[in-house]
């Protein structure tokens, strides 16, 4: 099951990168370097789905004490932490030729860099505390806090005036965006959220293992 | 505009970058827990393993040069 997960991923990869620079055409105004949008939005967009994920889990953990709740919400907030890392990197390095800046203070940034913060918090915490059932339970309430910065992050672009653009995709109304740019922003999203699946089914299983061996 | 292609390299480079070292990581873990189970298997009933000693109650029998190797006992 992993294994065929981890070869569909790896297709998955290819055929977006395949897309993103051989299919997809030069976006008329930003030149080549918009063909970074490919990557920041799948990017954010598996991030949301990684703490979501993380959220659920969490409330799951505190009703049932179930530790496969419990082992799904750290393997979700490992992965979710690294998509977000990604995000804050690629959006800088696109910043810097279209904004002439690399980062700057505004609401989008801002809160994408705070529940970055938070959710290495939320592993920090989890490393530092011996006793596995209160990291379980702390962690727990941090992850559902945390959580509530989803849709800070999400909409700050409509509460607040941003450098940064609206959303690209999931907004009110038709896509503005060509239908060849959408197809391939689509089919890199599904890669990423096959990376992702990947990469936590394996960390479940791997947290499970390490529990039952080193406990 | 210009085409920036450095940009768009490190954007994507520094992607692969970060996603290939977590694959790797999870690869060496999977790895040492494999290999820490095959032993633990391997070892005769009712014996104590190394990693199962945790380095204070090593110091606690004498043992700190023990305790200062024991590094799987945090784990």
């Amino acid at each position: 099951m992993s294994r065929a997960l981890g070869w569909l991923t790896a297709l998955g990869l290819a055929a977006g990168l395949v897309l993103a620079f051989g299919v997809a055409p030069r976006e008329e105004i930003q030149g080549n370097v918009q063909r970074i949008m490919y990557l920041h939005v799948p990017s954010v967009l598996v991030a949301y789905l990684a703490f979501a994920v993380v959220l659920v889990a969490s409330v799951a953990y505190l009703a049932r004490r179930s530790e496969a709740a419990d082992r799904l919400a750290q393997a979700s907030a490992e992965a979710g932490v690294l998509f977000t890392g990604i995000t804050i990197a690629s959006g800088a390095i696109w910043g810097k030729p279209t904004w002439g800046t690399w980062w700057t203070w505004d609401a989008r940034l801002t809160s994408v860099a705070i529940l970055f913060v938070m959710y290495l918090g939320y592993l920090l915490l989890r490393a530092m505390i011996e006793d596995r059932e209160r990291a379980a339970r702390y962690s727990a309430v941090l992850g559902i806090v945390a959580a509530l910065d989803i849709p800070l992050v999400h909409f700050s672009v409509y509460w607040w005036r941003t450098l940064h653009q609206p959303p690209s995709i999931f907004k009110p109304g038709p896509s503005t965006m060509p239908p060849v740019f959408l197809v391939v922003l689509l089919v890199n999203l599904a890669a990423f959220t096959l990376l992702y699946a990947w990469f936590v089914t394996k960390r479940a299983r791997l947290l499970r293992r390490e529990h039952e061996v080193f406990a | 505009m210009p085409d920036n292609w450095g940009f768009v390299a490190a954007a994507y480079g520094l992607a692969a970058l970060v996603l290939g070292g977590y694959w790797r990581y999870l690869r060496r873990r999977e790895r040492e827990i494999y290999s820490e189970e095959a032993t633990s298997q391997a070892r005769p009933v009712g014996a104590t393993a190394p990693s199962e000693v945790s380095p204070r109650d090593s110091q606690g029998s004498g043992g700190k040069a023990a305790a200062r190797t024991g590094k799987a006992a945090g784990r």
